[in-house]
């Protein structure tokens, strides 16, 4: 090992003292820092995993749009459930409706599933809290949790739905009455942005208030497991006519997972900044140390050291700090990670607000996904930025002129 | 006929002094011979130190030439092989044991192998510090840190050492125990000394014994 490793090795761990207050204090900043970075990024991915799991169970993995509506639906179905990778493809027709019981309107979407083929591509049933999708027919609808809420419906009561043909239909001076369905499920699939306001009901039931005929909006897909989703759509895409096309759920969502991209990089770039911080630290405790052992850096460089390896020697020892506190950061990250839903439980039970965090995120327990490529970016900033931290007082030490260190009282 | 290991011509060194010009050495000429001792005396202020430092290659001289055996070479890195330094206040590192405190010099020559921690263990034994090889420096007394730094200097079998008041801080029976110790391991190890010191008993036992005097080298006045 060459020289100046060796001694910034003993400078951090002198011999016989286990762990000095310095090397102590330096590396707990620089964990604490990787730790809150690996913690909070592996429970946003959590977040974002879960996401993608609501979204996919809802809409599949490829969706099919078409301008203007898909005419003869029932050939483009077929022809893409031939498509290799294609396990199976639901039509839904989808548009806004006004939703009234005891005269509280809302004007949600209107979903209308094809009730032979919806639960071969989705999982809705999954999500439905009240009631049952099985007891959905042409009279019937499921309504969202919070929608619900919002107007006061339950399973059991009758509501009206007005169609935009109203508008049509009052131009041209036709009695227009509302169409009466009862309410079969509550359905919540627990995000709030992709939860907000829709309603299910059948595909012909949307069929019939949006006055479509046989046409329908678009065609959810799913695939087999383990299939690309990009390559899927390309394959699908290949088969169907120009002005039908299939995109990934990627693609489809793709305002919606650039925002929480940009959140999880906001917030990453935000607890960067206490590893910076810690590095800091690092820098001004080198520096005061370049200043006591000022005599020994003279010391060195009589007994033939160079400059270039004085400074290596400081430098050094601030990728030392960064590697340890790396790694000991990662331990506890994961380790919190590990025990997160107790610290969860624990807080809640502490501050009995369990009934909220159910309601608010529907997931009981804390979802965590650590991707690999996170935690490489953590690793090689902190060490980079500790390394940086021993930039500064190396330099004052390589500059150091030797008859003045060893001068120097 | 034996080589010259150092050789110095015409150095000039002066420091500013507020507006003036401090001169403290003014036309420094010395040749030492392999395996020579030299002591160098000389009033505090009079510039020993200053010239031990322009010998070593520390410092650069206003004019003149230092060469190490003929080459002008006192860089870094010939630093390490050719010259050992022993300082009045030892400069040891204290986050070393006294073993890993000699074994240092080797370390900044480059090879640490089996061979140079026998001869660092064999260094220690001969300083009389065997048996604290891995005492940290804080654990040491005066004279043992000195002796530490002795074999420090001995590791790369230097041609030359260079020692500025090595007895500074000691005092007298350890003083004379040290300098004793400094002789015999260089006469043993044909390595030149030049010895700066303030104890006419400690230059009496140099071969040569010379005096700096108004920025001068010169011969001892004897009446
Ligand atoms: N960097 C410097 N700047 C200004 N003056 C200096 C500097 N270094 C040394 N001097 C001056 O040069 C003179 C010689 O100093 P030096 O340390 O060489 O003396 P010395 O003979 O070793 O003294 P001592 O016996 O006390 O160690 C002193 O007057 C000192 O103040
Ligand atoms: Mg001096």
């Amino acid at each position: 090992m060459p020289w100046y490793l060796h001694l910034a090795l003993r400078q951090l761990f002198p011999t016989g003292r286990r762990f000095p207050f310095f090397t102590l204090i330096s590396t707990l900043g620089v964990a604490l820092g990787v730790a809150l970075l690996v913690i909070v990024m592996s429970v946003m991915g959590g977040f974002a995993h879960e996401i993608r799991h609501m979204i996919v169970d809802t809409e599949g993995e490829v969706q099919i749009v078409a301008r203007g509506g898909i005419g003869d639906y029932p050939a483009v179905v077929r022809k893409v459930e031939s498509v290799p990778g294609v396990a199976a493809a639901t039509p839904y027709a989808r548009d806004e409706v006004m939703i009234r019981f005891n005269d509280k309107p809302a004007y949600p979407l209107l979903r209308g599933l094809d009730l032979d083929s919806v639960e071969r591509v989705t999982r809705l049933g999954r999500y439905v809290r009240a009631g049952s999708l099985d007891d959905l027919d042409d009279d019937s609808i499921i309504l969202s949790g919070q929608l619900a809420a919002s107007i006061g419906a339950r399973v059991g009561d009758t509501v009206e739905v007005y169609s935009p043909l109203i508008i049509s239909k009052l131009a041209a001076d036709e009695v227009f009455l509302p169409r009466q369905v009862r309410v079969v499920g509550i359905l919540e699939i627990g995000h709030q942005q992709l939860d907000s306001s829709t309603v299910y009901g059948t595909l012909r039931l949307a069929q019939d208030l949006y006055g479509l005929g046989s046409t329908v909006h678009g065609i959810d897909v799913r695939l087999n497991p383990g299939v690309n989703e990009d390559d899927a759509a390309a394959r699908i895409n290949a088969v169907l006519p120009e002005d039908i096309r299939a995109l990934s759920w990627e693609d489809s969502f793709s305002d919606f997972l650039w925002v929480l991209n940009l959140e999880r990089g906001m917030i990453f770039f935000l607890l960067l900044f206490i590893v910076i911080v810690a590095a800091f630290s690092v820098t001004s405790s080198l520096l005061i140390s370049v200043v006591r052992k000022t005599r020994e850096i003279g010391l060195l460089s009589a007994l033939g050291a160079r400059p270039i390896h004085v400074a290596a020697c400081f430098c050094a020892q601030g990728l030392f700090i960064g590697v340890l506190g790396t790694a000991a950061g990662l331990v506890l990250g994961f380790t919190a990670l590990a025990v997160r839903n107790d610290i969860v439980l624990w807080i809640m039970k502490v501050t009995q607000r369990q009934e909220v965090l159910r309601r608010f995120y529907q997931f009981s327990e804390l979802p965590s996904h650590t991707s690999g490529a996170t935690v490489g970016l953590i690793v090689v900033l902190t060490i980079a930025i500790s390394t940086l931290a021993g930039l500064l007082p190396a330099w004052k030490a390589a500059r150091l002129k030797p008859v003045e260190a060893l001068r120097s009282e | 006929m034996s080589e010259t290991v150092l050789s110095a011509r015409g150095l000039r060194k002066s420091y500013p002094s507020g507006d003036a010009l401090l001169e403290v050495l003014r036309g420094v000429d010395l040749d030492v011979a392999a395996g020579e001792s030299i002591s160098v005396r000389g009033v505090s202020g009079s510039g020993k130190s200053t010239l031990l430092n322009l010998l070593a290659g520390l410092d650069a001289p206003d004019s003149g030439t230092v060469a190490w055996e003929g080459s002008a070479d006192t860089g870094a890195r010939r630093r390490a092989a050719y010259l050992g330094m022993v300082f009045q206040s030892f400069y040891l590192v204290p986050e070393l044991d006294a073993f890993a405190n000699v074994l240092l010099a080797r370390r900044i020559l480059g090879g640490v192998d089996g061979a140079a921690r026998a001869r660092a263990r064999e260094l220690l034994k001969h300083v009389g510090l065997g048996e604290r090889a891995h005492h940290l420096p804080s654990h040491l007394s005066g004279g043992e840190r000195q002796r530490v730094a002795l074999a420090r200097a001995l590791m790369n079998s230097p041609r030359l050492i260079l020692a500025d008041e090595p007895t500074g801080n000691l005092d007298e029976g350890t003083g004379n125990g040290v300098v004793d110790l400094l002789l015999g391991l260089c006469l043993s190890a044909n390595a030149a000394l030049v010895l700066v010191t303030h104890n006419a008993a400690h230059a009496a036992k140099t071969r040569r014994s010379l005096v700096l005097h108004a920025g001068r080298l010169e011969p001892p006045f004897t009446a």
